[in-house]
């Protein structure tokens, strides 16, 4: 149980650094295709079967797929892309903020586990039924602004592709 | 047994490094994927607190975020694509145009 978690987290960690630092995009994206498929293994073990399909599906499937067009649509044969900051302050600053980050979050967490009780999801838990019965009871209106949201999405990316804008 | 505080050190990683990539790396293409390496960060969050909670919204929520990523990668990267055609570069430090 506890070795699934640290070989996908470990995993997925790899694969962060290895999007952030590889030196073309090509590579960094399959680093990041790599967290999409540690992630989903972690959301199945967290009783989440449906979103890690959806993870696989949309993520993996549709978005990283998109980006990956983009990257060969731009990239000319033989050109080295991932070039670093030339700017050493903003460098630094990133470098700095990030780890302050991470550092936050890390000690914010001292206290969750006073808040959360360690107790076994219900019976049930995590099942696909439920997710739609909660989705389509609770969350109706959220699901209508969300399906505008990706109509005006649509609409916006077919005018961005005009010859002339 | 991995618990809570274990995902939420893993999230917030993923989370910093995504930050990280974000400030420093000067490829627009790199800045979406770190983007996007933030939104999941922030997607295993939400799903191991509904674990934790036994409350099933938390997954919900990474649905409208799945949502939100598949218009900000489409609209983004038309944008890229239109910017690419006037600048025929992705590096961020040459779309200076509304630089002040």
């Amino acid at each position: 149980m506890d070795l699934y978690f640290w070989v996908f987290a470990s995993m997925s960690v790899l694969a962060g650094l290895f999007t952030v630092a590889a030196k073309d995009a090509l590579p960094s994206a399959m680093g990041l295709l790599t967290v999409f498929i540690a992630l989903a293994s972690l959301y199945l073990h967290l009783h989440a079967p449906l979103i890690a399909i959806f993870q696989v599906a949309i993520y993996a499937g549709a978005i990283l797929i998109l980006v990956v067009f983009v990257i060969m649509l731009l990239m000319t044969p033989g050109e080295r892309m991932g070039v670093i900051q030339a700017n050493a302050s903003y460098r630094g600053l990133g470098v700095l903020l990030g780890l302050c980050l991470i550092g936050l979050i890390a000690v914010g967490t001292k206290g969750v586990s006073d808040i959360v009780s360690m107790k076994a999801p219900p019976e049930g838990f995590g099942n696909p039924s439920i997710f739609g019965d909660l989705f389509f009871s609770n969350f109706l209106l959220h699901f209508e602004v969300v399906s505008v949201l990706l109509l005006v999405a649509l609409i916006g990316g077919i005018y961005l592709c005009k010859k002339r804008l | 047994m991995a618990t809570l505080t274990h995902y939420i050190v893993l999230s917030s990683i993923l989370f910093g490094l995504g930050t990280i990539g974000f400030l420093t790396r000067r490829n627009a293409l790199i800045l979406f994927m770190c983007i996007e390496l933030m939104l999941n960060a922030v997607n295993l969050m939400l799903v191991a607190f509904s674990n934790f909670m036994g409350d099933m919204a938390g997954q919900v929520m990474v649905f409208f975020i799945f949502a939100v990523a598949a218009a900000e990668v489409a609209v983004g990267l038309a944008i890229l694509i239109a910017l690419f055609r006037h600048v025929r570069e992705v590096d961020i430090t040459r779309f200076n145009v509304l630089k002040w």
